[in-house]
């Protein structure tokens, strides 16, 4: 088993370097310069004529050091984060890892809220309707999780924001930032109380979109599982029928699903760029999003970097979990 | 069978009434302060050091913050004392010298003197200095001298009309703060700005708010409003729900917004709207570079073929105003002589067939020497007024046989296509400050290098343009200024559009609003209840 795990994390080394230099030249040989950034100007005004000359792209350039050759570049990169240092960020020169530190804590907040609410929600969801297939509930809840499924969370959000929290009609919630501005007058619990009210609209725009998947998942393993012998074997001794399901059919029905939690590290730390632009949540995917869009390499490449470190780990967790749940599986096997 | 499932259903009533009580229990609201100005931000400014910053958002910012030798007056634009209490330029308009006040000192005590000018002066033309932008416009200074502890010179190599604008506007930042051994570029006063102006900086969340308020010892006269807080929304629409819910006094309005989403009673009530004319213009761009944009009868009957009137009135609302040629149409140097090329399909055609430009494949297209007329309309993605514009440009060059293929490219590929001048046409539009020089935009010098990506060359608009540039008498400069723009209008390398206003909604809890060409001066408001 050690031995195992020492070969795979020595595997992963090579794979994450793979990584970063493929990221490294696909960003380096995308067309647009990170230069345009400094002209990203807000929507409809006007461009001021200055910024756009060539003259002043190429000194921002060699001020970036983007004039050197793209080796040099990637050799720098790969030499600070050794002493994980992912540089400046080209659009207000303060150091990534800061600007990762400051949008990774909101993010980390909202998703851990959503997906838990996501498997409190669609996995009984899931198992009632396992217990009672084809039934009406059964196919309510169905078509109900199916539409939130094909609502458009730009859309839900927007409606959400006008119907729930805009001057117009009902204006029960927040519908900017995470706290209120000057949050920090109120006693500690209240500061809580305005966060977790912040987070009411996002959230559910967030979590509605995520049932469907998980429930159906959840639903047709247990079915799977119920049909089985061992199942009627433990009706047939004569064990309520929770126990049955709870204890017998839902532990085997969910080892699938601890494949779903090796995605799951990296979707914490990935905000949802929709949400976070819409609820003006300064976290990790509006980060991402304008680094793209601004060409501000440092900040996309410590993105890329910290998503395949977690990804590449979270793969071999789940790995090692599998052993540990399910006796049927061992590395030891794949040896001999 | 059902057993455990009310458990189940029972224990989330449970999370979730707790949750309602934690909610309900506490109060959650923070009190709103009446004597502050919450201003929207659609986007967070990258750095508050005015050397840096090239957003509209920091340079709004920065003008409560810091202050510059001279200031344009609201009302009539010409400069008038800031920092400087007087200032003197020689006859041959190479020096020009300032006095600085007796009383100014930085918000930390400490006197500005003339080596913090000096110091500004020189981080501007520092190389390592992330400020190529404002560098081009200094490069004509020869020094910036002392000559007493109170008294500056700035030596100019060359004369240039705006060389005053550029002094008198240079941006100045604290010495005794920067001049520590960190690099300019990520010091921390960036992000915690120290000036000599009416406000002070207080603090900045980041992606959420920044707060200045009132410096109580400004050496001027003190604004009535005490605190200035710039909220960051992305969101347009929802900076809109935020302003009715009254979270924000001040934000602009889309002209969407301004006509259909803000003219309830309640809004009325609550908001007064206002709309003032900034410089600036929007345009389509014809690359003279290529075979059917070459003819300047061709640019003519392209713009007789668009209708700008109706582009006005669909996308925008009516708001805004046409415009000719490329100055402000507010000031003195737009020639409203010039009249506007009439929407007129006919005329059109009849230039384009002097032109030798007919259908002679008989494929619907036309076509002259063997080119079809047949182009790529580039237009920036998520920019919802360009979209609107190219669509209605190809069904209407459409009709007389003109193919237009819309390119809606990102914004870096966007500005990476003009400056390489792959494109055919191009929409934009500029934007630039009250004193105007035509020349990075349409001097043929600046064809290859500059920001005259058309490639418009013309000797005669040249001419008057080095000309003008050591013109020091505004009623003569504005007179070349007519003459450019009415041979610019007559070469027609740009389609011009129009000029569109700023349109904003403030809270009418302030009072003595006056708009001035410049926009709202929140200094001279003062609150009511």
């Amino acid at each position: 088993m050690i031995h195992y795990i020492l070969k795979r994390f020595f595997l992963i080394l090579p794979t994450f370097f793979g990584i970063t230099l493929i990221t490294f030249l696909i960003i380096q040989l995308a067309p647009g310069s990170p230069v345009s950034l400094k002209l990203l100007g807000p929507g409809g005004a006007g461009v001021r004529s200055d910024l756009i000359s060539k003259e002043v792209i190429e000194q921002t350039k060699k001020l970036y050091g983007l004039d050197q050759p793209v080796y040099v570049q990637y050799g720098k990169w790969l030499k600070r984060l050794v002493t994980l240092d992912f540089g400046d960020s080209y659009k207000d020169h303060r150091p990534v890892s800061l600007k990762i530190r400051e949008a990774l804590p909101i993010t980390l907040l909202l998703n851990i809220i959503s997906i838990f609410l996501i498997y409190l929600i669609s996995i009984p969801a899931g198992i009632f309707s396992a217990v009672h297939p084809e039934s009406w509930m059964d196919k309510i809840t169905t078509l109900l999780l199916f539409i939130l499924y094909s609502l458009p969370s730009f859309w839900v959000a927007m409606i959400l924001i006008i119907y729930l929290g805009g001057g117009e009609y009902l204006d029960l919630f927040p519908i900017a930032g995470i706290v209120s501005y000057g949050v920090e007058t109120l006693p500690f619990w209240n500061q809580v109380g305005n966060l977790l009210w912040h987070l009411v609209l996002p959230v559910i725009s967030l979590t509605y979109g995520g049932l469907a998947f998980l429930s159906r998942f959840s639903r047709a393993q247990l079915l799977e599982v119920i049909r089985q012998d061992f199942i009627r074997t433990a009706r047939a001794k004569g064990l309520s029928e929770s126990v049955v399901i709870l204890k017998h059919g839902l532990r085997n029905a969910l080892i699938p699903l601890v494949t779903l939690m090796g995605t799951l590290l990296p979707a914490l730390i990935g905000g949802s760029v929709i949400i976070e632009q819409i609820f003006s949540i300064p976290g990790m995917g509006k980060l991402g999003f304008e680094a793209v869009l601004t060409r501000d390499y440092p900040v996309i490449m410590a993105i890329v970097a910290i998503e395949a470190f977690l990804t590449l780990i979270s793969i071999l967790i789940t790995d090692i979990l599998y052993v540990l749940i399910d006796p049927r599986i061992s590395f030891e096997k794949v040896h001999q | 069978m059902s057993r455990h499932n009310p458990f189940i259903k029972k224990r989330r009533c449970l999370f979730f009434l707790f949750l309602f009580l934690t909610l309900a229990a506490c109060n959650v609201h923070v009190p709103k302060d009446t004597q502050t100005l919450v201003w929207h931000l659609g986007a967070e400014p990258d750095t508050l050091n005015p050397i840096l910053a090239t957003d509209v958002y920091a340079s709004r910012i920065d003008s409560f913050i810091y202050e510059t030798l001279l200031e344009r007056d609201n009302e009539t634009l010409a400069f008038k004392p800031k920092l400087a209490e007087s200032w003197e330029a020689s006859p041959d308009h190479l020096i020009f010298t300032f006095t600085l006040r007796p009383d100014l000192y930085w918000h930390d005590n400490i006197p500005l003197t003339v080596e913090d000018i000096i110091y500004s002066f020189q981080r501007i033309m520092d190389p390592k200095v992330d400020a190529p932008h404002l560098r081009v416009y200094y490069q004509d200074i020869k020094t910036v001298e002392k000559v007493s502890d109170k008294v500056v010179r700035f030596i100019f190599k060359k004369p240039y009309f705006m060389a005053l604008e550029f002094c008198g506007g240079m941006p100045i930042v604290p010495k005794h703060l920067y001049d520590n051994g960190l690099h300019f570029n990520r010091h921390p006063t960036n992000r915690a700005p120290l000036g000599t102006g009416p406000y002070r900086f207080v603090r900045w969340n980041t992606g959420k708010d920044i707060l200045l308020v009132r410096h109580e010892k400004y050496w001027g006269k003190k604004p009535d409003i005490r605190s200035i807080q710039f909220k960051v929304i992305a969101e347009d629409s929802v900076a809109l729900q935020v302003l009715k819910k009254g979270e924000l006094d001040l934000a602009s309005l889309r002209p969407i917004q301004w006509v259909r989403q803000t003219d309830s009673k309640k809004f009325q009530e609550g908001f007064q709207k206002y709309e003032y004319y900034t410089p600036g213009y929007s345009f389509i761009g014809w690359n003279l570079r290529r075979p059917y944009f070459q003819d300047k009868r061709v640019r003519k009957a392209l713009t007789h073929l668009i209708n700008r009137e109706a582009i006005l009135k669909e996308l925008n609302f009516g708001l805004g105003k046409l415009t000719t040629g490329p100055f402000y149409i507010e000031g003195p140097s737009y020639n409203h002589g010039v009249t506007l090329d009439p929407y007129d399909p006919e005329t059109a055609k009849k230039i384009l067939h002097e032109a030798g430009w007919e259908d002679h494949d008989n494929d619907g297209i036309l076509d002259h020497e063997g080119i079809p007329f047949r182009f790529e309309f580039l237009i920036p993605s998520g920019r919802r007024f360009a979209e609107g514009l190219a669509t209605i440009v190809k069904e209407d060059l459409s009709k007389v046989g003109i193919q237009v293929d819309i390119n809606k490219l990102e914004w870096a590929l966007f500005i990476q296509k003009l400056n390489d001048h792959t494109f055919d046409a191009v929409t934009l539009g500029w934007s630039f400050g009250f004193e105007q020089d035509p020349y990075q935009v349409w001097h043929s010098s600046q064809s290859d290098q500059g920001s005259n990506f058309v490639g418009f060359q013309n000797e005669k608009v040249d001419a008057l343009i080095e000309k003008a540039r050591v013109e020091f008498d505004l009623k003569s400069r504005s007179q070349m200024h007519q003459e450019i723009h009415s041979l610019i209008h007559e070469e027609q390398p740009y389609t011009f559009l129009f000029a569109s206003p700023s349109l904003v909604a403030l809270n009418r809890r302030f009072h003595n609003v006056k708009v001035y060409p410049i926009g709202l001066d929140p200094l001279e408001w003062t609150v009511g209840p």
